[in-house]
């Protein structure tokens, strides 16, 4: 049982490209947690996906041993946190793990409004938080200009900012040594019976679901007889252990420390993130413990994370429906905030209309979903939730384009309007104005800071969520960022465009958009679908409608020739290859009556912009 | 025990892998020279090569036996007429000593080059029968922007040299929808042709391929609806003057078709000898009255230095499930289609393998099936024809 005095729990908020996921990897080195040749570069980030992307969408912990300067072999437990604003949950719940916070800050860019967003939820859940400054090796890191920013935009004090480079390792040793002296140790509850935190749940398919768990008083051990208090069935310990980042079991856990615990759990909603795992059964521990407590409380679990789109996801053959199914339940396990309910389209059959955080979360689901379980989906076009008054006086809630009730039956539709948050350097300023503005955004604040500026914009979430962050990086050549929140709905002149392929109309590809562009952004959306759906062997005509009205239409025409021109013996094996390429592609489209269309047609409004 | 099926032709390849200079679109196993092709020592090795088919335990396990008749002989390249007369005659000399190649078709690839013309005497008394000049335009613009190193005027004394040698059968290699051409340019290159009175065309649209020049430095090329304007009026013309398509690319005045290449698109065997020749060869195996169908498919290391140095036969088999579909790659490509008979001696495969694919395509209008008594005929229809990699996206 490890002193909680000389345990230090805390997580890393940095924006991405400040060089989180490199000082998490220098650490792990220094403390040695894996030899060299086992350094795949940035470690924590386990996921396909977040490799290749290069960001963090999973908490993840590490335990290292630390040999300080004092003597004394300190258990940091580290947990890695997401830095995109579509995963801004998941740093609340890493944050409920650990009694401190090291803010990393990029000694050239300055602050940046995800931090500033996730420091306040530091602060805010009580965590001590330690200032870094990073890449201070670059000729263009000004760490004085970016402390004086820290100070004035978030209010903590950054005089005892420590200074790294996680690139070359300089400042790090300082930095773990300030750890210690800064950030509290875990409160010593060792003696209490059993409450642990579940922060994330996933399922593994040999082991069952596998828990990280922050153990806030007592000890879990192997062979215990658990209950998780929401579910309420006791379960007996398989294992217990630290991630090193490897998984090593250790057989117990105690009050402060962080790890895994693996309890045979089969059933994929036996372990809910957020819920606490006490002692249960009729064992002699759980009587014992008890005995004088009579039973352990439930901890504070997280706020429910509310989607702010919303989207339907089919399967492009029918027979892949309940293997999709399967696919989703596992997946909430491990991504609380991913919501899905039965939908029924016309157009694309049975599927679910899901709920994300934004589109980066939704582009990382289906891509889970695609590589994880195997399926081939079709998602149709995102969209926020709207507010619907209808005439007899009820408030409708649509999250779905189609289901808009009959604009004869609406009194007022609303729209939801988030406050936007968003800091750039200066020399942008009035690029990313025109870009506010262009997105019917209504200033609400603006403040310099040094180099910096931070504007506060109310906007429509629509406008927001689908490609305003792509387009804000753009304008501001990337400096820009960007943090919102949902604030208020409000009343706006709203219509549905619908599509028609070759006369009929498809539900999936139906939009909510405000009714003064509705003309220009419908052409735009046809356009562009002329532009992704191939051509075939008819002509296929695209056509965008406001009720009846026909706004916009275009012909993919058909093709006329595509022949291969030459095919003799040699060739036939490279030939064949390239039609099975075909043939796969194919195979993603989805079949709308007798024209194929490929899952970018659905999107196509995300790239139309403005 | 296995056994070559009799009833399946059987073709030879031979592959000659230099060139003097290559062609920025070909994505042929072809190499420039580098000082002076290694004549003799490449002929022995072809023979060895084709020997080592020849015998019990072949790359192949149904090994090809002299009994097997031989239906063609194709020498193709790279650049095969780099090669001297004698050399040619030597290479046949040895494959006539397994198969009766009197009366075949025997083709060889020539560039239409001044130094080739003079060999062509040579050739023809060596036993080729057959000469395809890899003309590619009557435009020394076009030619030089393709690559070529020869010109429009080599091309046309080259033909009257093989003629003058006694060819009675020869092929003219043309291109069409190159960087820049109009329609009535692309008619002219025919015209040209059509004035030299070929038995054969080959008139083929240029593609980019991977691993070529052409693929990392695209040309422009004619729009789409050029392209087809070119092809339609090409395919009149090339009727009118008695050229008859019988295949996407292919053109032949009445009993000139190439028997070589017909035999691919029937899905015919043939063995491949030389660096990076591919072969195919059937084999049947029969057990307890099945009678069990395998198709190889076999490929020469391409590198000549290594092909020299003996090499490796790399044989693979078709997987069952896609010999349909390389059957209909093939036999789709030709206009009189195939027949059930044909299908089933091919492939090994039950007729019924088809049947929801020919519905299909029926059904979109692309292919046409006809019974007569017994026998039932499968063809492309026009549109079939213009569209045959959509069509063939739909094969089993």
């Amino acid at each position: 049982m490890t002193d909680p005095a000389y345990i230090r729990n805390f997580s890393i908020i940095a924006h991405i490209d400040h060089g989180k996921s490199t000082l998490a990897d220098r650490f792990i080195q220094i403390c040695g947690g894996l030899a060299d040749r086992d350094m795949a570069e940035q470690v924590l980030d386990s996921m396909d996906i977040e490799r290749e992307r290069g960001i963090t969408i999973k908490a993840q912990s590490v335990t290292l041993n630390y040999h300080a300067e004092d003597g004394y072999a300190y258990q940091f437990n580290m947990i890695d946190t997401p830095g995109h604003v579509d995963f801004t949950y998941e740093v609340s719940r890493s944050m409920a793990a650990c009694e401190g916070a090291l803010l990393v800050v990029d000694a050239a860019q300055g602050v940046e409004a995800q931090s500033v967003a996730n420091c306040y939820t530091a602060l805010e859940q009580g965590l001590e938080v330690l200032p870094v400054m990073n890449k201070i090796d670059l000729p263009q890191a000004d760490p004085d200009r970016v402390c004086q920013e820290i100070e004035e935009i978030i209010g903590i004090d950054a005089v005892g900012a420590v200074q790294v480079s996680a690139k070359t390792g300089a400042g790090v040793p300082t930095l773990l040594e300030e750890i210690i002296r800064v950030i509290p140790p875990p409160e010593d509850l060792r003696e209490g019976p059993l409450q642990a935190l579940i922060i994330d749940s996933w399922f593994d398919n040999y082991l069952g679901v596998v828990s990280l768990v922050r153990v806030v008083q007592g000890a879990i051990c192997t062979k215990d007889k658990i209950l998780t208090k929401t579910v309420g069935r006791v379960h007996q310990v398989d294992s217990v252990g630290i991630f090193t980042p490897e998984r090593k079991v250790t057989g117990q856990l105690s009050a402060g420390e962080v790890g895994f615990v693996v309890a045979g759990i089969k059933d994929v909603k036996g372990a809910p993130v957020g819920d606490t795992i006490v002692l249960g059964g009729t064992s002699k521990k759980a009587s014992q413990t008890t005995s004088h407590k009579r039973e352990a409380q439930a901890l504070p679990g997280f706020e429910r994370i509310k989607p702010q789109i919303y989207a339907g996801m089919f399967t492009v053959k029918a027979d892949d429906f309940n293997n999709f199914r399967d696919a989703l339940e596992k997946l909430t396990l491990n991504d609380a905030s991913l919501v899905y309910e039965p939908e029924s389209s016309d157009a694309l059959g049975s599927g679910f209309r899901c709920g994300f955080l934004g589109m980066l979360h939704m582009e990382i689901i289906q891509e889970r979903l695609e590589r994880e379980y195997n399926l081939n989906l079709i998602t149709s076009a995102p969209t926020v939730v709207y507010e619907i008054v209808t005439k007899a006086g009820e408030i409708l809630r649509v999250d779905n384009p189609s289901q808009l009730p009959d604009s004869s039956a609406i009194e007022e539709m609303r729209e939801p309007i988030v406050r936007a948050n968003i800091m750039l350097p200066s020399e942008h300023v009035g690029n990313v104005i025109s870009l506010c503005i262009e997105r019917r955004g209504v200033q609400k604040d603006m403040q310099f800071v040094g180099r910096q500026t931070s504007l506060i914009y109310d906007l429509p979430m629509n406008e927001v969520v689908l490609d305003f962050f792509d387009k804000l990086k753009s304008v501001s050549r990337g400096y820009a960022s960007l943090d919102y929140s949902f604030d208020r709905f409000e009343a706006a002149n709203l219509v549905r465009l619908d599509v028609l392929i070759n006369g009929s109309g498809v539900d999936a590809l139906a939009v909510i958009i405000h009714k003064d562009d509705a003309r220009s952004r419908g052409m735009a959306l046809i356009r562009k679908m002329k532009e992704l759906i191939p051509r075939q062997l008819f002509d296929v005509a695209i056509q965008a409608a406001i009720g009846s009205q026909i706004i916009a239409r275009q012909t993919v025409k058909a093709l006329r020739k595509n022949v291969t021109a030459k095919c003799y013996g040699g060739d036939i094996t490279r030939k064949k290859k390239l039609l099975e390429k075909q043939k796969a592609g194919k195979k993603r489209m989805k079949l709308l009556g007798s024209v194929e269309i490929p899952q970018e047609a659905f999107l196509a409004v995300l790239k139309v912009g403005k | 025990m296995y056994a070559a099926p009799a009833d399946i032709p059987l073709g030879l390849y031979v592959h000659f892998p230099w060139c003097i200079k290559k062609c920025p679109y070909c994505d042929f196993n072809s190499h420039e020279i580098e000082g002076v092709i290694p004549e003799d020592a490449y002929i022995t090795r072809l023979i060895e090569d084709l020997e080592t088919h020849t015998k019990p335990f072949a790359p192949t396990k149904a090994m090809v036996s002299s009994e097997r008749a031989l239906c063609s002989i194709f020498l193709g390249g790279g650049t095969p007429s780099l090669f001297t007369p004698d050399a040619i005659a030597r290479l046949l000399v040895a494959i006539a000593e397994w198969f009766d190649i009197d009366k075949i078709e025997v083709t060889l690839e020539a560039n239409p080059g001044s130094f080739e013309a003079e060999r062509f005497v040579g050739y023809r008394q060596a036993g080729v029968n057959r000469l395809s000049l890899g003309a590619q335009s009557f435009d020394d613009e076009a030619l030089k922007a393709l690559g070529r190193i020869h010109q429009s005027s080599d091309t046309l004394r080259a033909f009257d040299a093989a003629r003058q040698a006694g060819f009675d059968n020869i092929n003219i290699d043309l291109m069409h929808g190159l960087p820049g051409q109009s329609v009535q340019a692309a008619m002219q290159d025919l015209a040209q042709a059509f004035n030299l009175v070929p038995e054969h065309l080959s008139w083929y649209q240029l593609s980019i391929e991977k691993n070529t020049r052409f693929y990392r430095y695209p040309p422009v090329l004619p729009e789409e609806d050029k392209l087809f304007d070119i092809w339609q009026r090409g395919i009149e013309q090339l009727d009118q003057q008695g050229y008859t398509q019988y295949e996407v690319s292919a053109f032949a005045r009445p009993g000139a078709q190439a028997a070589h290449n017909l035999n691919y698109w029937q899905f015919g065997d043939y063995l491949g000898i030389g660096a990076g020749a591919h072969g195919k060869i059937s084999s049947t195996k029969s057990r307890h009255h099945t009678i069990d169908r395998t198709i190889y498919r076999t490929a020469k290391s391409r590198v000549p230095k290594d092909y020299l140095q003996g090499g490796k036969t790399r044989v693979t088999q078709i997987p069952k499930d896609d010999i349909a579909t390389e059957f209909l790659m093939n036999a789709l490509r030709l206009n009189e289609g195939f027949s059930r008979r044909l299908f089933e001696n091919r492939t090994g495969l039950a007729w019924q393998s088809l049947a929801s694919f020919l519905a299909d395509a029926e059904s979109r209008t692309l292919l046409k099936t006809t019974s007569i008594g017994d026998e039932t005929r499968v063809w492309t229809t026009a549109a079939g024809r213009r569209l045959l990699d959509e069509l063939l996206l739909l094969a089993p």
